[in-house]
């Protein structure tokens, strides 16, 4: 559905998009990470046609995005980070703009703003501002407008960022009824629990995209299990304490805090037996160890480290 | 399906919606206008009426204190006081408790009735050109009425030799805000109209909706146009209230039709919302947007020929007057308003006016790139 290949945006001397490369299918949900500034939202303006490309090029469902942006322009729904709304109109009149602006007209177009009500539960707040709308009742109102000429890619520009947890995951709920529709979501987020529910992941570091595919896979990558290692999940009393010690103990590559457990990743030869005296010695007596499987945090900090040190 | 003007409609329903909503930016269309009119209107009212004069009066006979009668008689002057002395006259012009000294020397009717050239000296204060050209005119008169009725008297003639009968057309009583209110009104559209649009799509770039706006297929002449008809509307109800006001409170007749007046606003604030916008696709936020507006309205202000006669200008200033919309329009309401002249007299202004409005639009639309960055 969506294809990039060598695509690259330079602003000046800088070069926010460095050859980035990766295809999207059809029906799924592709989560896109990286860090502020990685080149993210330039990748979806340029994927939406708002911006030119420097190099390489773009399709989506096989129209070049650079040179059939009005072709595209029906296929695609784009929600920007900022939530673009018209805060002095209403639920009700912002979807009949959106629904206008797409040639959506007469009883064509009420039925639509119905649909979309319903779909988004905007029923209580139709006939309120949306400079009055909470956080997240602007970002269901958003969506709803993205959606109104039932568009067949969705790009959402950090669709969670400030809003709270149940919204969020009454987004994510509705994301995947999409999906299932055969909608193809291209989201970008910051929470590696977004992540983890996509199909599919890419990630974007310094411009450069580092990693791209579906979550159990990539957990494969030898560079996110060296050889001769594991993943250890310790949960204890005192964890922070307990963190310190372990660091000590030789063979202990990683190890880091996750709530009341720490999450190592040791040499195989670090057996059972010496990370208990080791905390033992710090006066932690009880502890529940237990073998992980890496977590797409794992992976991305893997491949960071491993790129960070390639640059140098 | 690719239509010239798409979206248009929608533009068109939401910018309503936003300007009526909106008493904020409602109110500094609105207000601004009417005091800048109301200020101008009165402010520039240069009709020099009883100027305060001081008399030196060293005299002091029937005669002398006659030919100060003639000079308060003019309306022109007033006397504030008496004074003793030449110094004493010089200080009060120069603490600006007078405009004008009358200084009568104290052989002045002995001369007179000698036959003698009878001298009189008034100074005036230089420092307003407006007011002294008005004294000096009113000065000179006086003295040569009393010339010439006293050699009329001498050669016993009834009446002048020559005699010039003015009469002031389309404004006769010379009342200057006849003139410059029509100017006033070309003015201060501009400032109302031209801000309008250019801060409005301007907001959008800065709110992030033009994005969502350029991700629609939305075309770019059915987005100006759109943005462009309310503020026409909005445009027009403060012209006629302008016109109004004109006509009401600064008794301002209108000697031409209406209609002609009000075709030659419509063009040129269509024209005055085109220069808006294009400020608005060039300027990245409100600041900008304001700066770039001024630029354009300051030279508008001065070149137009809202104050000061283009004629006399130096040419320069007359060809950046000739590149100015408000120029036409003053030139022509001006003669709608005070010479009642018709649109068949001055279509070529409204056709100039037009081909900029439409010249200046075209370009914003073929500027505006549906891209960011």
């Amino acid at each position: 559905m969506i294809a990039c290949e060598n695509l690259t945006k330079k602003f000046g001397h800088f070069t926010a998009v460095d050859h980035v490369s990766f295809t999207v299918s059809k029906g799924s949900i592709f989560g896109f990470l990286g860090p502020n500034g990685s080149g993210k939202s330039t990748v979806i303006r340029m994927l939406c046609g708002l911006l030119e490309p420097s190099q390489g090029r773009a399709t989506i469902a096989g129209h070049d995005v650079a040179r059939e942006t009005e072709r595209i322009k029906s296929l695609i729904g784009y929600m920007s980070q900022k939530f673009s709304l018209y805060d002095e109109l209403t639920v009700h009149e912002n979807l009949m703009f959106y629904g206008r602006l797409y040639g959506l007209s007469g009883a064509g177009l009420l039925q639509r703003r119905d649909e979309l009500v319903a779909l988004a539960h905007l029923e209580p707040y139709l006939h309120r501002r949306a400079a009055l709308l909470s956080g997240g009742w602007r970002q269901r109102l958003a969506m709803a407008c993205a959606l109104v000429h039932k568009p067949s890619v969705l790009f959402l520009d950090e669709p969670t960022a400030g809003i709270d947890p149940v919204a969020r995951r009454e987004l994510w709920d509705l994301l995947f009824e999409f999906s299932s529709m055969g909608m193809t979501l291209f989201v970008t987020t910051h929470y590696m629990d977004e992540a983890e529910r996509c199909s599919h992941v890419g990630y974007i570091h310094m411009s450069k995209l580092v990693v791209c595919g579906e979550p159990d896979d990539l957990k494969q990558l030898p560079v996110v299990n060296p050889p001769e290692s594991k993943r250890l999940d310790v949960t204890c009393d005192h964890v922070t304490v307990g963190l310190q010690a372990i660091r000590q103990l030789p063979g202990v590559r990683t190890a880091t805090v996750f709530g009341q457990s720490m999450h190592l990743l040791v040499d195989e030869s670090v057996s059972e037996q010496s990370i208990r005296e080791r905390l033992a010695g710090v006066g932690i007596h009880q502890a529940d160890i237990r073998p992980i499987a890496p977590s797409l945090e794992d992976v991305f900090v893997a491949l960071t480290n491993r790129n960070d040190g390639d640059g140098r | 399906m690719k239509l010239p003007f798409r979206g248009f409609n929608a533009i068109l329903y939401k910018e309503f919606l936003v300007v009526l909503r909106d008493p904020l930016t409602l109110f500094f269309m609105f207000f601004p206008p009417l005091i800048e009119m109301i200020a101008f209107g009165y402010a520039l009212d240069n009709d020099v009426k009883h100027m305060a004069m001081v008399v030196l009066n060293e005299d002091r006979t029937v005669e002398s204190r006659q030919l100060i009668d003639r000079f308060v008689n003019t309306q022109t002057f007033r006397v504030v006081g008496e004074v003793q002395s030449v110094d004493e006259m010089a200080a009060a012009i120069r603490q600006g408790k007078a405009y004008i000294g009358l200084q009568i020397p104290p052989n002045f009717t002995r001369d007179l009735h000698a036959g003698r050239n009878a001298q009189v000296q008034v100074l005036i204060d230089g420092s307003s050109s407006t007011i002294a050209s008005s004294a000096l005119n009113t000065a000179l008169g006086v003295s040569f009425r009393e010339s010439v009725f006293r050699l009329l008297g001498e050669t016993g003639r009834r009446e002048l030799p020559v005699e010039v009968r003015p009469q002031i057309l389309f404004n006769p009583a010379m009342r200057s805000p006849n003139f410059f209110v029509p100017g006033v009104i070309g003015v201060v559209l501009q400032i109302a109209t031209t801000f309008a649009t250019a801060m409005s799509l301007v907001r959008e770039r800065e709110r992030g909706t033009l994005e969502q706006l350029l991700v629609s297929p939305l075309s770019r002449w059915g987005l100006m146009l759109g943005k462009l008809v309310p503020y026409l509307c909005i445009g027009m109800v403060m012209a006629s209230g302008l016109i109004a006001i004109m006509n009401w409170l600064f008794h301002v007749p209108i000697a031409g039709s209406l209609s002609a007046l009000f075709a030659g606003i419509v063009v040129y604030i269509f024209c005055l919302l085109s220069l808006g916008l294009l400020v608005s696709t060039r300027a990245q936020n409100q600041i900008q947007a304001l700066q770039m507006s001024m630029v354009f309205i300051m030279p508008s202000v001065f070149f137009s020929g809202f104050i000061f006669p283009r004629e006399t200008m130096p040419w320069i200033f007359y060809a950046i007057g000739s590149l100015l919309p408000t120029t036409y329009f003053i030139e022509l309401a001006r003669a709608v308003i005070l010479r009642g002249a018709s649109l068949a007299d001055f279509w070529q202004h409204l056709v100039i006016l037009a081909g900029m409005g439409l010249a200046l639009f075209a370009l914003c639309a073929l500027r505006f790139r549906k891209k960011i960055g």
